[in-house]
């Protein structure tokens, strides 16, 4: 008898507590949140004392001092409100996003890559700026990347930077070896097979460092040879890897995965910078800020800097470069902001001259074209923006982010690298892409 | 779904047993009291332990009860990113699962994940029943010794323990490479563990069933400290071996806990998604090394093909529900004998 009534006494209690933790929560975020304001979706105005909104930014593109520099131009505007910035990482951030930016807690301005902003403006998971253009650059914005944040004539995606691919290389082996650097596509693969052949003895060497999974780099061969990855026919798409121009450059792929890359066949780019530092490296394709990141005081090896240079990838005759995949940003406002006030601010302050003008100086380009000019810095800018005048983007579907997402590329480039056929990995590859574009 | 009569353990006592046995005990209350006391028991239904767990069933049914709903209804709706922002869905039937069970690829990660499952459990099971004998015969210290290694194995996280065993196979600058070139078993330098399928998911069957090992062997000691000492002392005094004590005296004993954690190992290593996500981003050919869990959250977070990923998600769920219940019924058969 006694053990029921303790247990029915300590279940009640049990019961009464829970209930008393939950609805103080709930009184406590209530008394934050000042009066309705006439927005219809933001319980909290921007007068509301305490109101942080939340600034995702991914990977390494923006040094924390631009961010600093923009935390402090908004507080200017808005002294009581306050910005949490969360730097996210490029692997997996679209599963991230989509959770994210369909919660109820979703953060309120957002970086996108160039290649899934499309998929997102389709959901509708970002706030409709079609009306704020103007205010933040209008015409002088970057035609290439706001195209990447316009879907169905309305604009969504501020451009934030773009970048192009280039090759930084050791300039000490480069000289030890004899080579120049290179002007054709041809010479930079030779180069790269003499670099290996010279430093076998370094284990792991790569003459060019070219991990399996590394489908940014390969696409320059493809573009070179008048190949691409898929073309719209009509209404649908097509994937183009198997077309013989395509097949010709992912066996320039091939070759220097074999004869001048000691990186690991399955292995990403993510850690290249660690090879390179190591001395394993004698030429590696990367963005822009690869030099920067390799030169960091923190995780590079600064030492090295009088042994690196960089160029922008070759084409077919001197004088020119090969396309090069155009990288870059928009920041976007979560449909489900609710601060959607501030939000703006923020994403007025980063696009705006002051902040973009930082970003030239630091090497990278800008998303306003007046700005274009002031792109300085050391020799990776400079060969950046040789790059970029010949780029070339993906595929613009908005299910390209389910390409990007089911790694077909990155799956196809592996069985290349440990030996499969090309045309039959090609040709699988072409399958999976053609279905997941059209839907 | 019927799991079993009375034998199975956890299943509610029938109320009518509980009066007969209350009566029998001699009470020191006086005699009105006892016999109002038999009126009020024989009348009413004992309904306490109903009202006493009521509130941990609701929580389930909640908490397990509602994504489960919504997973199957997801499965027949069409339902991708633009849905997952606002639009509406649209009802497809029977069309997602159609999609799937016609899709040889989904065939392929099926039976990959059955095998691996299978192997995973023979491994954990049988090596976790040789960990648990040997604690048994050791002294008190090494066995102290050997339960913290398995304590500190089975604390580690998934997710970490997956990146420290990456580590060290990894293709340029990891430990085992550098040691078997080392120790002269061959050239391993550079060799990637992770690029065939078969020498990855040897590497994920490594983590899985190192992480698995300590639960079985915990287990299965408790069991067998239970069997009482005087019965192994008589099988030897009847002339019984060693391999014949272990299989009529041990094992027969320990068969209903065998059975549960095989039970739950199966549930376990068949839906295993940490290990082998962890380690596709480390090398590997994805499309030749999904299983089914990783399947479904490419499919469905990755390519945003929700409904697609919720219909894989409901065949798993009902594959597990199937396998487990074969076990159950041998447990409880096994029990009733």
């Amino acid at each position: 008898m006694k053990l029921r009534h303790l247990a029915a006494i300590g279940l009640a209690g049990t019961l009464g507590l829970a209930a008393c933790g939950s609805s103080s929560k709930d009184s406590g975020s209530a008394g934050t949140t000042a009066a309705p304001s006439p927005e219809t979706n933001a319980p909290a105005t921007s007068a509301a004392a305490g109101t942080t909104i939340r600034l995702w930014l991914n990977g390494e593109d923006t040094k924390q001092e631009l961010v600093d520099y923009a935390i402090a131009e908004f507080k200017k505007l808005h002294p009581e409100a306050d910005v949490q910035f969360e730097r996210q990482q490029w692997t997996g951030i679209v599963e991230k996003l989509t959770t994210a930016l369909s919660s109820s807690d979703s953060p309120d301005v957002v970086e996108l890559g160039n290649t899934q902003a499309q998929a997102f403006e389709a959901a509708g998971a970002l706030a409709d700026l079609s009306a704020q253009k103007a205010e933040l650059g209008g015409d002088d914005l970057l035609q290439s990347l706001v195209e990447a944040g316009t879907y169905d004539g309305k604009f969504f995606g501020v451009p934030y930077y773009a970048g192009a691919r280039i090759v930084v290389y050791r300039t000490d082996l480069f000289e030890k070896a004899g080579l120049t650097v290179p002007t054709t596509l041809d010479e930079f693969i030779a180069a790269g097979v003499k670099l290996k052949q010279d430093n076998a003895a370094t284990p792991n060497f790569s003459g060019i460092y070219f991990p399996g999974k590394y489908w940014y780099a390969a696409l320059p061969f493809i573009w070179q040879e008048g190949g691409d990855i898929a073309v719209q026919d009509g209404g649908a798409w097509k994937g183009t890897l198997s077309s013989a121009a395509s097949v010709k450059g992912l066996g320039m792929v091939k070759k220097i995965m074999d004869e001048a890359s000691g990186a690991p066949k399955d292995g990403d780019e993510s850690k290249d910078y660690v090879a390179f530092c190591n001395g394993e490296v004698g030429m590696l394709m990367g963005p822009g800020w690869k030099l920067g990141q390799i030169l960091n005081e923190k995780d590079g090896c600064p030492a090295m800097a009088d042994k690196v240079g960089a160029f922008a990838l070759p084409g077919a005759a001197a004088g020119t470069t090969a396309p090069a995949f155009l990288g870059g940003s928009n920041l976007a406002i979560s449909a489900k902001s609710e601060h959607q006030e501030l939000a703006l601010d923020l994403l007025k302050i980063m696009a705006g001259k002051g902040y973009q003008t930082q970003f030239a100086q630091a090497g990278t380009i800008p998303a306003l074209k007046s700005l274009l000019g002031q792109v300085s810095g050391d020799e990776a800018a400079k060969a950046q923006a040789v790059a970029a005048l010949n780029s070339r983007f993906v595929p613009s579907s908005e299910n390209w982010a389910g390409v990007e997402a089911s790694t077909v590329l990155p799956d196809m480039l592996v069985s290349i690298a440990q030996g499969g056929d090309v045309q039959a990995a090609a040709t699988q590859a072409d399958q999976a892409i053609t279905s997941q574009l059209n839907g | 779904m019927a799991i079993g009569s009375a034998g199975a353990p956890g299943a509610p006592a029938p109320a009518a047993p509980a009066a007969p046995s209350t009566s029998s005990r001699p009470s020191p209350h006086p005699v009105d009291g006892r016999r109002q006391g038999l009126r009020r028991r024989r009348r009413r239904p004992n309904t306490l332990p109903y009202a006493l767990i009521a509130p941990a069933v609701a929580a389930l049914v909640v908490m397990l009860g509602y994504p489960l709903l919504r997973l199957g209804i997801l499965s027949l709706q069409k339902f991708g990113l633009r849905q997952q922002f606002g639009q509406p869905p649209d009802w497809v039937g029977l069309d997602n699962y159609h999609r799937i069970l016609t899709d040889s690829y989904f065939w392929d990660v099926l039976w990959r994940t059955v095998t691996f499952a299978m192997v995973n459990v023979a491994l954990t099971i049988g090596l976790g029943l040789l960990v648990a004998l040997l604690m048994r015969t050791v002294g008190r210290g090494m066995r102290l010794l050997v339960g913290i290694g398995l304590m500190l194995a089975w604390a580690m996280p998934a997710l970490t323990a997956t990146v420290v065993w990456q580590w060290l196979f990894d293709t340029q600058y990891g430990l085992v490479n550098w040691a078997f070139t080392k120790v002269g078993i061959g050239d391993y330098q550079g060799h990637s563990w992770l690029s065939e399928p078969i020498s990855f998911f040897m590497v994920a069957t490594i983590i899985v069933v190192w992480m698995g090992i300590p639960f079985v062997a915990f287990t299965l000691f408790a069991a067998m400290s239970q069997i009482p000492k005087e019965i192994e002392e008589a099988a030897c005094i009847d002339g019984a071996g060693p391999w014949q004590r272990f299989r009529d005296v041990t094992l027969s004993m320990i068969k209903p806990v065998l059975l549960i954690l095989t039970a739950l190992s199966v549930l376990w290593d068949f839906r295993v998604f940490t290990q082998i996500y962890v380690l596709q981003r480390a090398g590997g050919i994805n499309r030749e090394t999904n299983l089914l869990g990783v399947y479904a959250y490419r499919i469905s977070i990755g390519e945003n093909r929700f409904d697609v990923g919720a219909a894989i998600a409901v065949v798993m769920v009902l594959i597990t529900l199937l396998l487990t219940l074969v076990y159950l019924r041998q447990m409880v058969r096994q029990e009733e004998m």
